[in-house]
């Protein structure tokens, strides 16, 4: 059925279960447990690939925290990772699923450098502009997604990733084109696919020097914004709309919330975050300060994971943040040792699953326990005799009744509720548009 | 019953009862369906027509009772034995997967390998046999309701069933389908002397498509015999015929309007049980009914609202009026429209003409928020779907609506206030909870509709909707939810209920109105609301 309860029902329910509920030492519990398990498994990967885990260990530590140096290499990729993982906290809170953040790192990078190598402005004021650029750039391109949305219905997920295939041929087209942004010949040396060099005031000072801890100011801009939007999401009516958005599109209309506008705006507002990512990759020493094809560094998938883990929560995705550069820094030194660096991918994603698995299963135990749904759903006897007990519950339901009939007291209009289905997915355009059941 | 006709019957059904517990929705029914014969199976909601047929089908197993296939006693365990024995059944609601072609949902459920070519022939042959012209390559979601009936008639038909079952099939149709469905019926019936029975609520449509006709309520057959020996009128009384009960019931149930505020004739003494031609007598049973409160114009007034769905007209030109202080009940069975307008008064569905009027003022449908701000509160039917957010906590449920209330400037929310309204609320409407902060998932039915109501209540509405409002609600709730709507409209609330209980709303209501494929067919007072005339208005046929 083609019923468009919103824009990801699936993802919604995933995030309804996500969100920590009543019983969460249970949660932290079985947490500790799984991440115990995953560290296990990884040490034994490295193991049986012919490395040792304690070296292993040992280099992942060299390379991330052992002094101020890798400490400082480490942060640095905190701050994109961050910004990236507060964006998604916005639009997985609002049930927009963006996940083309790796696409909107490129394009926030793209137009900072433009910005950055075509105006030439004085002093910090060159800085404001570029990071303002790739803000306003990479939002108004996950803004398209949410037009394609508006307008034809194009499925959020769908698009934002797709988006990000053709945000990569666009920066590819941008540093390869002379008149665009390829860097200028120098005398008859060979020129690279990249741009020229951002010039000085363009890039972010850092608090502290080598050889001592250095914290680039991106990373200080990267927990001021985590923290504002953590701040505006728990104790504004902003923040109150986009969770009730999230969790229950249909009242949220209701109740006076103009979804369309919401939802796209949270989109936007994770693009954006995820732009400002890609003008940290340029103006801070992460990179040589040039726009290159693969400038991103995956930075937007991990950023997604990290928000994954910090389940939506940006508070949260600061420690997270800081695991994940850690992981990121200390891989580059596990190479030396001679186990591949792509194991650190995989003990990533054994993490990610670590710190996943243990509140859906848990909700899902729970939910198996209350027998289908709990205390709320209640059967409809509405005074007269009933057919089936239904529970609206696909789980609930399938186990004697094929989905084939609608006990007649369940209340369902067919015709008037897929209308509705239709008008709850936030678009006054499509709510008229209702499909036949 | 009839067992010494012409013909044996090809399905038989002696006692058949089903209990859900302490609700019997099968009451020892018998029922005979002959070959060639269609036979009409007329009754409310809940009377019990659906548990009926999910034993047929094998979904259901019966408590009691036995089935005879021409004669010979079956057990029907499962859908497989049911088609085995060559029953057929039509659902109500459809069952087709949109974005599949027209061959492929009929041969859906087939098991071997997938033969387009074969389907498609077949598909075509049965098409023709019928008269049911369809393209096999066309897909569903592009097919009109009635294009999609012939497909679920086709897919049907394929496995020829010996007895073909049709759940309500014109609840999705226009005039023109409706009559195209029947007259390939009756080509089934007598061409190759097939069984059908036609489960329905519409009088005329009973009345002028079968040749038998049973009547089931409350899960009992209070009438059967030939069609063309029962007149509407007395089809009418059979299916709603419980006026005298109903009112002792609610009597003691505590919930007889007994006293109410403002200058309307109390509409508590017993309705009388006149003989029919005597309630006929000019009766104005159509158009927007005068409000009965004298002196004070509605103030909520729909205008000719029309909700489109392709053809199909799911609310049509419907006009109704509330007056401040009054109750009217809007009575009929469901699927006649009762859900999208409850969706309307939501602002969850925006009509394709006409007017709703709050106030005198008529309301910018499209704007988010504005039936609210106009002062509409409404309790909807699927409190989960858009009453509540199951996973937000009652403080935070009871405040959604009215959030520039407990915000401060740049609409930073107070928790302090947030708590405090919410603990207020939870006192004034006996919400029982642990604390404010209570997920409304955990709440019982009863509860999570008292958040819903306190929250529509305390914004002092002048307009309440309470569509189906004590759906799931065990007794105690019911009852509190009566005391409240009572009492909005003794304090000059114009109430709306949107019900298809009829005790509940003979017993609320200073007026009925009769809603029946998405247009007020009649408005009475509940005083002059006999079974024979209701169920005549309910079953579509208003004069």
């Amino acid at each position: 059925m083609a019923t468009l309860t919103g824009p990801d029902p699936a993802g919604r329910r995933l995030l309804a279960r996500l969100t920590p509920g009543p019983g969460g030492w249970q949660v932290t519990a079985a947490t500790v447990v799984t991440v115990a398990v995953a560290l296990g498994l990884s040490a034994l990967l490295i193991a049986v690939t012919g490395g040792s885990p304690s070296a292993s260990v040992q280099a992942l530590y060299q390379g991330s925290m052992a002094s101020p140096r890798a400490w400082s290499n480490s942060l640095l990729y905190v701050a994109p990772l961050l910004l990236v993982a507060v964006g998604a906290c916005v639009s997985a809170r609002s049930g927009f699923f963006n996940i083309g953040q790796e696409g909107q790192v490129l394009i926030g990078a793209l137009a900072g450098a433009w910005v950055g190598l075509r105006l030439a402005l004085p002093g910090p004021l060159l800085l404001v502009v570029v990071l303002l650029a790739a803000l306003l750039a990479a939002g108004g391109w996950a803004g398209l997604s949410a037009l394609m949305y508006r307008f034809r219905g194009v499925n959020v997920v769908v698009s934002t990733l797709l988006m990000t295939f053709l945000a990569q041929q666009l920066v590819a087209f941008a540093v390869n084109t002379p008149w665009l942004l390829q860097e200028s010949r120098l005398g008859t040396g060979v020129v690279s696919p990249q741009s020229n060099p951002l010039p000085e005031n363009a890039r972010l000072a850092s608090l502290g020097e080598y050889p001592n801890l250095q914290v680039n100011g991106g990373l200080i801009l990267a927990v001021l914004i985590a923290v504002a939007i953590s701040l505006a999401m728990t104790r504004t009516r902003w923040g109150f709309r986009l969770k009730m958005l999230g969790l229950n599109p249909v009242t949220a209309q209701h109740a006076g919330v103009r979804v369309g506008a919401l939802g796209g705006m949270a989109l936007a507002i994770s693009g954006a975050f995820a732009g400002l990512a890609g003008a940290l990759l340029l103006t801070s020493p992460i990179g040589s300060h040039r726009l290159q094809p693969g400038m991103s560094l995956n930075l937007g998938w991990d950023g997604l994971l990290v928000a994954l883990v910090a389940r939506n929560n940006p508070l949260l995705a600061i420690p997270v943040a800081v695991l994940f550069g850690v992981l990121r820094a200390g891989a580059s030194f596990l190479a030396a040792t001679g186990v591949p660096s792509f194991l650190v991918d995989v003990v990533k994603a054994l993490l990610v699953l670590a710190f996943v698995a243990p509140p859906a299963v848990i909700a899902l135990l729970r939910r198996r326990r209350a027998g289908g749904e709990p205390a709320g759903t209640p059967p409809p006897t509405g005074g007269l005799p009933t057919p089936t007990p239904s529970t609206g519950e696909p789980a609930a339901a399938g186990t004697e009744v094929p989905a084939i009939d609608v006990p007649e007291a369940s209340g369902s209009d067919k015709t008037g509720s897929d209308k509705t289905g239709n008008g709850s997915t936030g678009s006054e355009k499509t709510t008229m548009e209702g499909r036949p059941a | 019953m009839h067992t010494d006709d012409h013909t044996a019957p090809a399905l038989t059904l002696r006692g058949v009862s089903k209990r859900y517990g302490p609700v019997v929705a099968c009451d020892a029914v018998d029922l005979a369906v002959r070959p060639g014969e269609i036979h009409g199976l007329l009754g409310e909601n809940g009377a019990g027509k659906s548990t009926l047929m999910k034993i047929l089908l094998g979904l259901v197993h019966r408590d009691a009772g036995s089935i005879l296939r021409d004669g010979e006693p079956v057990e029907i365990d499962t859908p497989q034995r049911a088609a085995d024995l060559g029953l057929g059944m039509v659902h109500q609601h459809f069952s087709l997967i949109d974005p599949l072609t027209v061959w492929e949902n009929v041969i859906m459920g087939d098991s071997g390998r997938v033969d387009k070519g074969a389907a498609c022939a077949q598909v075509e042959q049965v098409a023709q046999r019928y008269g049911l012209p369809i393209d096999p390559m066309a897909r569903v979601d592009r097919l009109s309701a009635g294009e999609r009936q012939r497909v679920e008639l086709i897919k049907c038909l394929r496995r020829d069933p010996s007895v073909l079952i049709l759940d309500e099939p014109t609840s999705v149709l226009t005039q023109a389908e409706s009559a195209e469905l029947f007259t390939v019926l009756r080509r089934v019936v007598q061409a190759e002397n097939r069984a059908v029975i036609l489960i329905s609520h519409k009088l005329a449509e009973i009345i002028a498509a079968t040749d038998q006709v049973t009547v089931l309520r409350r899960g009992a057959v209070v009438f059967h015999g030939p069609t063309a020996q029962t007149t509407p009128q007395l089809l009418a009384r059979q299916m709603v015929g419980r006026e005298v009960s109903l009112r002792a019931e609610s009597a003691a149930l505590g919930m007889l309007p007994v006293e109410r505020s403002g200058d309307r004739p109390a509409g508590d003494q017993p309705v009388d049980d006149r003989p029919a031609g005597d309630q006929e007598a000019g009766q104005p049973a159509d158009g927007p009914a005068e409000p009965v409160t004298a002196g004070s114009p509605p103030v909520l007034r729909l205008r000719d609202v029309t909700v489109l769905l392709g053809e199909l007209r799911i609310l049509d030109a419907l006009n109704l009026d509330v007056a401040p202080g009054e109750i009217v009940g809007l009575y009929g069975v469901e699927g006649n429209g009762q859900a999208t307008l409850g969706d309307l008064l939501s602002g969850l569905v925006v009509p394709d003409s006409g007017t709703v009027e709050i106030g005198g003022e008529p309301v910018e449908l499209d704007r988010a928020g504005a039936l609210h701000t106009a002062g509409l509160g409404i309790v909807p039917e699927d409190r989960h779907r858009s009453g509540v957010v199951l996973d937000m906590t009652i403080a935070e449920n009871l405040v959604m609506k009215s959030l520039a209330g407990v915000s401060g400037t740049g609409g930073v929310l107070s928790r302090r206030r947030i708590q405090q309204i919410a603990r207020q609320r939870m006192t004034e409407f006996n919400i029982i909870a642990p604390s404010p902060d209570t997920p409304v998932r955990s709440l019982s039915g009863g509860n999570q509709q008292r958040v819903v109501l306190a929250r529509e209540l305390s914004a002092g509405p002048k307009v309440l909707i309470a569509a189906q409002p004590t759906h799931g609600l065990d007794v105690g709730a019911i009852e509190d939810m009566y005391v409240r709507l009572r009492q909005a409209a003794a304090e000059g609330v114009a109430v709306l209920l949107i019900s298809t209980e009829l005790e509940e709303v003979m017993a609320l209501s200073d007026r009925v109105a009769v809603i029946s494929s998405g247009r007020i067919v009649g408005v009475l007072d509940p005083a002059e609301a006999t079974a024979e005339r209701l169920g005549m208005l309910v079953g579509g046929v208003s004069h």
